[in-house]
């Protein structure tokens, strides 16, 4: 695995679990040596942005795409020799969602009741969790985006699968939309045990919603790992602006430290008091006015930002 | 396999396919009712139970391709129109499964046609008072015949409707079959057996003997080896949609 960052973190209660998986496109590792670590009653964050990755290692979990190498366990189990008992225990929500714009929502519920063969009260409880109760009778095409984004995670839902991995979830969705379907997924595992997995290409909806979190980038896993322990990588860093940068800049590289010139000051990782306060009268000493030291904390979005490559588009 | 296939007629609900269907073989049963009538006018000795039935395996070359292709294409197309695909291939059910469903969905509609067909041909020999009795062997073999025509021709459709989102390509490909279909007579018959929306017309039981002087209508025996070739294309179709269709990645 290659990366910055990486923390790999081994269980027995994972419940999905990939190793090297890779996904090659001519000569192109989409997805390279990944090793996702999911255990049992988390929120899985895999965050990353658009390009990253996500969806095509998320398809591989379904057996929707085969990787190139690499082995899947979900439930401890074989992917590719128990395909069919892995996925009678998973739902899904891929891309965008899936639905028969002819049918109803509520015959569109019905067409996954089949397939899954559950019963009635299913369907009910699945419509009103993602509160389509009052809209089951229309036809599919005629909903909103977000309806159908909903009616997509009641179809994911309708078997109260162990594991739900959803793709982008709140695609499409209004803010209103979004926070019902955060509370939603946030209260799923503790009320009916699930295991979620859940990709998005936005940090913010995934610190809100992750017990854990998978950093990809350019099919890279950067970083895995619980979210505070993404938090506690944000260490300060010390800015001093001074009168003269560049005569600074060489006069504390000749003492021992590393000053990063950022913009109009100098910049170092984190610095202990004494050190910030040496770095001062060195400057004084020597005639340079110091005109600001400030302490900046990255926050996850830097971190995130840093992980995937700088000043890169989300 | 049962609660597939049943799924696939819960799917369709509101396609229409029916109804569809039914105008479809409406206008070619008036379009053979009438010209055979127009021939019975004209010549006497055409009353006779063999006219109907050449005439509508004939006008099933031009017809049945472009059904078959509609029909088809519409019970693949909603899977590549809801992005429905991934969906029920992310559940527990294989792919070789639900592409069967479909075949079988496809032409048990298909059959319903070829069926109503022979009611509408067995009326209208009634009616025209023909002399003897409904000739049960030779409906038998036309209802065959047209059967494994049309089982060839939807899994040629079908590998193409499920493998290509575009339904134009499945829909010319149907005209295409059907202009093929219709000027089989025109084609060498070496040429004519390697194309399947011939075989309309050559596994029908009765053929039209042209001559010179008094042309007449003729009965010919199944041809096992046609009989061979049909069913060896429709393996060939099958087994070649499937395992395309099994490997797509999607």
């Amino acid at each position: 695995m290659t990366g910055l960052e990486l923390i790999i973190r081994m269980s027995d209660a994972a419940i999905v679990q990939t190793k090297s998986l890779t996904k090659t496109y001519g000569d192109k590792n989409r997805v390279n040596k990944v090793d996702l670590h999911v255990e049992e009653g988390e929120i899985y964050g895999f965050l990353g942005p658009n390009g990253a990755g996500k969806t095509t290692t998320l398809k591989m979990l379904l057996g929707l795409i085969k990787p190139s190498e690499g082995a899947i366990k979900i439930f401890g189990e074989s992917l590719s020799k128990n395909r069919p008992s892995i996925l009678r225990r998973t739902g899904s929500l891929i891309e965008s969602p899936s639905y028969y714009g002819h049918l109803t929502g509520l015959e569109n519920m019905r067409v996954m009741q089949r397939l899954r063969s559950v019963p009635d009260r299913n369907i009910d409880e699945a419509l009103r969790i993602v509160r389509l109760e009052n809209h089951k009778n229309k036809k599919a095409e005629q909903y909103s985006l977000g309806m159908k984004q909903r009616l997509g995670i009641a179809m994911a839902l309708l078997a109260f699968p162990k594991l739900l991995i959803l793709d982008e979830p709140t695609n499409g969705l209004d803010p209103a939309g979004i926070g019902e379907i955060r509370e939603l997924i946030k209260l799923l595992p503790a009320r009916y045990g699930m295991t979620i997995l859940l990709s998005s290409h936005l940090l913010t909806e995934i610190e809100q919603m992750a017990t854990s979190v998978g950093i990809i980038s350019e099919g890279n896993l950067m970083f895995q790992g619980k979210l505070d322990s993404l938090r506690a990588k944000g260490r300060s860093t010390i800015c001093v602006k001074t009168g003269d940068n560049l005569t600074s800049n060489r006069l504390l590289l000749a003492q021992g430290y590393s000053p990063i010139q950022s913009g109009n000051q100098l910049e170092f990782d984190y610095l202990e008091d004494d050190d910030v306060a040496e770095i001062n009268r060195l400057l004084v000493t020597h005639g340079i006015p110091v005109i600001r030291i400030g302490e900046r904390s990255k926050n996850l979005e830097d971190i995130f930002l840093e992980l995937t490559g700088k000043e890169r588009s989300l | 396999m049962i609660k597939i296939f049943g799924l696939e007629y819960f799917k369709i609900r509101r396609k229409k396919i029916w109804i569809m269907i039914t105008l479809f073989l409406a206008a070619e049963m008036m379009w053979a009712f009438l010209s055979t009538s127009m021939s019975i006018a004209r010549n006497s000795d055409h009353a006779v139970w063999e006219s109907i039935i050449f005439s509508i395996a004939s006008m099933n070359g031009l017809f049945m391709p472009i059904i078959s292709a509609i029909v088809v294409s519409r019970i693949c197309d909603m899977e590549h129109k809801g992005a429905t695909w991934k969906m029920l291939v992310a559940t527990n059910v294989s792919r070789g499964r639900l592409y069967a469903a479909k075949y079988l969905c496809a032409n048990s509609l298909l059959l319903y046609g070829i069926l109503a067909q022979t009611g509408l041909m067995i009326a209208f020999g009634l009616i025209k008072d023909f002399p003897g009795a409904p000739p049960v062997e030779w409906l038998i073999r036309f209802i065959g015949g047209t059967m494994l025509a049309t089982l060839a021709v939807t899994a040629l459709q079908q590998w193409i409707s499920l493998a290509v989102k575009n339904q134009a390509f499945a829909l010319c490909l149907g005209m295409l079959g059907g202009f093929i279909g219709m000027t089989a007579g025109l084609f060498p018959t070496s040429v004519r057996h390697l194309l399947i929306w011939s075989y309309y017309f050559d596994l029908s039981p009765v053929t039209f003997q042209y001559a010179e002087t008094a042309s007449s209508y003729m009965t010919q025996p199944t041809s096992s080896m046609l009989v061979a070739a049909a069913l060896g294309m429709i393996v060939l179709f099958y087994i070649a949609g499937n395992i395309q269709v099994n490997r797509q990645e999607i």
